[in-house]
């Protein structure tokens, strides 16, 4: 029998039926996690402490402006109404629309010399997330999927790739690229878990244990008429489930701490982030939290005024409770964007994208703290120091995971593919 | 009130000359005095022009090196010779302006923390009001910059204020489209102006809020202007102009100024003839100078010519309109160097209007 062309499971949002899982189902139920808290036992925590490294990538859709933020230029021709404020490491300042992480300074290391290559969102956005390698004809995985490939889950077992996004979840298989569906994204729309996580109280264990074995027999049998990886995709979603079951208290905000939520803020991005920290301290490998919204070619300045601030709130938050918990020496912070912004200012009070040189936020695992590396001329136009690409940047982050990037490589069905630009290097200056 | 085509035959107007700019103004403004044209840019530099010299709007030595970051308001008293500007820092200076050079009577390096938005005189050139970004209002005297009096109650950023022609109140707009009336004296707010459809929370973005206001001469109508938003990132909305009854605070005209794409009225005045006076700034290369005529559902006057307009301002003659645009071409991503190979900012024309037959002096 030929092999079905209709559509895979991994191209639809979650559904029950994917969800819904006798031994999980019982589990839940029995445990009564849902009230638990969004904590994850200390034991736990404490082992993760010790070895398993972690990424928290905070997306910021649209281009951030490196001049309203790390690298402000202030009194210059481009540098724009606002402020340059100290930070708490002394003769670094950042834009005072960063009040709360410039207090943050000396967990962080920003790069101020990034050089990238493309000026357009649509190519743009996945060249960076991609690490822009030599083309060699095939989709590179982003990173957060490679992250997934190269290190798999942690010792939790919960989803290595989880993305809290704004608007609609689902499973984002095509973030995987060549290394196939199952290393894609599990995102949850504006922090929800999928639809009816929880097995319906009318449903008895029993009777879902035997709904169960019935969906497994009818799995099986899909199996044998599909390719092994569309099977193998499906069977991915199902016991991401059957974990997620177990961890209902995740998507359960009404258990966090009022004063967390005060602190990280109330608006989108500041309870996607602290519900990316529940995550991270739940033992997700990988959690991207991203923001839409600031691509301000008009009304850059009075826009930023807002963004920044929201995001300074709930990004200063994050790295402080990480560094509190003792989590930064293993978790690796990401804030970036596809590119920078102009320096030229445009009638609309706005800035272009601009590329040629912008700013990356780091912090945490394998990092030095509290630096600027790199440096762009007075003006803020162009980069002074050596250039960085989103190729130096992925290898630095593969070395931070402990990843020797110029050793590991990928399998693509026996083609061997470096997991980053061959000709780049580490950003040295920033690896503790 | 005049009609509608005796208001286009009067004061219709035409540009008859351009100031070339080698940086992007925020604003300008005439001096009562009429002798000079006075503007702030980008560079927080204090740019002079001399109206009527042997050549007109010859450009005077600029001020440099005071102010920070943007300098944006400039306002006059009526008498004495005295000029208030205020910056992106927070900063607010007096000079007396009728010289050579402009001397410095007084300044406040921290009288906001942040963005002064908006600086207003009282009729009797007594004091100067003032908000910003720090939610606060403030009031100064124009003789020493002795605060006298805190205006407090504005939950978000207060974007504009304007005295009423009379003196005895004072309102502020802020970003989420509230106006607040406030006895001048006593500080105490006495009312409110509902412009919350100039206001948007969009993902993470506020975006408008009041933008400019303007009362006309008797001070029987508030005009409020910003744009009513569509969405954030890249800001789009309609440009939109408000006329409130002042005394009930009754919202009489929506007058809207243009397309989505042409987004925010960046400034507005209320002519003695009963007709409004705006400037519209969009996305790039979009722009209008609207004169419209409260009841009529189009402005009498447009010109699309001037793009990215951001600030305007008549001669105290009447007879006279400045208007501050944009170069054409200012967008683009990535590398856009010129023939020498620099990479260049915008600038800033300012364009001088003629008003056709302006019969009376006009409010500035």
């Amino acid at each position: 029998m030929s092999q079905s062309r209709l559509c895979k499971p991994w191209e639809h949002s979650l559904s029950r039926r994917q969800l819904l899982g006798t031994a999980a189902g019982a589990a839940a139920g029995a445990l009564g996690l849902g009230a638990l808290g969004g904590l994850v036992q200390p034991a736990v925590a404490e082992e993760m402490k010790k070895k398993e490294k972690q990424v928290l990538f905070i997306w910021i859709d649209g281009g951030m402006s490196q001049l309203e933020s790390w690298d402000p230029k202030p009194g210059t021709q481009f540098g724009g109404p606002f402020r340059a404020i100290p930070t708490s490491v002394p003769g670094i300042h950042v834009s005072e629309l960063l009040p709360k992480s410039a207090k943050q300074m000396h967990h962080l290391a920003v790069v101020r010399s990034l050089c990238t290559q493309d000026n357009s969102h649509s190519a743009g956005v996945g060249r960076i997330q991609r690490g822009d390698p030599k083309n060699r004809g095939v989709t590179y995985p982003y990173f957060g999927s490679a992250v997934a490939n190269l290190m798999g889950p942690c010792s939790s077992k919960l989803p290595p790739y989880v993305w809290i996004k704004p608007g609609s979840g689902g499973f984002i298989h095509q973030d995987a690229g060549f290394l196939g569906p199952k290393y894609g994204a599990l995102a949850f729309g504006d922090g929800k878990p999928p639809e009816n996580l929880l097995r319906h109280e009318s449903v008895s264990a029993a009777d879902d244990a035997a709904r169960q074995r019935l969906r497994q027999a009818a799995n099986d049998r899909y199996a044998k008429l599909r390719r092994p990886t569309a099977n193998e995709a499906n069977s991915y979603v199902y016991e991401m489930a059957q974990t997620l079951m177990r961890r209902a208290d995740l998507f359960d905000s009404s258990q966090y701490d009022p004063r967390d939520v005060e602190r990280y803020g109330t608006h989108e991005l500041g309870r996607h982030m602290l519900q990316g920290l529940k995550m991270l301290e739940a033992g997700v490998r990988f959690v991207k939290v991203n923001s839409y919204g600031w691509d301000t070619h008009g009304d850059n300045f009075n826009g930023h005024l807002s963004l920044m601030t929201r995001f300074d709130q709930a990004f200063a938050a994050v790295v402080e409770d990480l560094a509190d918990r003792g989590m930064l020496d293993n978790v690796l912070v990401i804030a970036m964007s596809e590119f920078g912004r102009t320096p030229r200012i445009n009638g609309h009070v706005g800035r272009d994208h601009w590329p040629e040189a912008w700013s990356i936020a780091m912090a945490g695992a394998g990092l030095k703290k509290g630096l600027v590396e790199g440096a762009t001329n007075d003006q803020g136009t162009f980069v002074a120091t050596d250039e960085y690409d989103i190729g130096h940047v992925f290898h630095t982050w593969f070395r931070c995971l402990d990843i020797d990037a110029f050793d590991v490589e990928y399998d693509n069905g026996g083609q061997p593919l470096p997991i980053a630009h061959d000709d780049m290097k580490p950003i040295t200056n920033v690896l503790a | 009130m005049a009609t509608t085509e005796q208001l286009q035959a009067r004061y219709a107007p035409s540009e008859v000359h351009q100031i070339p700019m080698d940086r992007q103004l925020h604003c300008v403004r005439f001096s009562p005095c009429g002798k000079y044209l006075i503007g702030g840019d980008f560079d927080a530099k204090l740019r002079r022009f001399a109206v009527d010299g042997e050549e007109p709007f010859t450009e005077l030595p600029p001020v440099a090196g005071h102010h920070g970051g943007w300098l944006q308001p400039i306002e006059f008293t009526s008498e004495g010779g005295v000029m208030l500007t205020a910056d992106s820092w927070g900063r607010i200076s007096a000079w007396s302006y009728d010289e050579e050079t402009p001397q410095l009577k007084w300044t406040k390096e921290a009288a906001h923390d942040g963005w002064v938005r908006m600086l207003s005189i009282s009729p009797d050139g007594k004091h100067v009001a003032s908000c910003g970004i720090d939610k606060t209002v403030r009031l100064w005297s124009t003789a020493d910059g002795e605060l006298k009096q805190e205006f407090s109650g504005h939950q978000h950023d207060v974007l504009s204020v304007r005295f009423h022609p009379r003196g005895e109140f004072l309102v502020s707009g802020d970003l989420y489209g509230v106006i607040k009336k406030w006895d001048a004296a006593g500080g105490e707010c006495v009312g409110e102006f509902d412009a919350s459809t100039l206001f948007l929370y969009d993902r993470l973005q506020d975006i408008g809020g009041v933008w400019a206001m303007a009362f006309d001469k008797e001070g029987k109508t508030l005009a409020a202007a910003g744009t009513k938003p569509d969405h954030g990132g890249t800001v789009q909305g309609v440009p939109t102009t408000l006329l409130f009854e002042f005394e009930s605070g009754k919202l009489q005209h929506t007058l809207t100024m243009g397309a989505v794409k042409d987004c925010y009225v960046h400034d507005v005045l209320l002519h003695d003839d009963g007709f409004v006076v705006a400037v519209t700034s969009g996305t790039p290369g979009t722009g209008q100078l609207l004169l419209h005529k409260p009841g009529d559902e189009q402005p009498f006057f447009v010109s699309t010519k001037t793009a990215n307009c951001h600030s305007l301002s008549l001669h105290p003659d009447g007879k006279r309109l400045a208007v501050v645009s944009t170069n054409k071409g200012s967008n683009g991503n990535g590398r856009r160097l010129n023939k020498d190979g620099e990479y260049e900012g915008n600038n800033s024309p300012i364009h001088i209007f003629q008003l056709p037959a302006a019969e009376q002096p006009a409010a500035g």
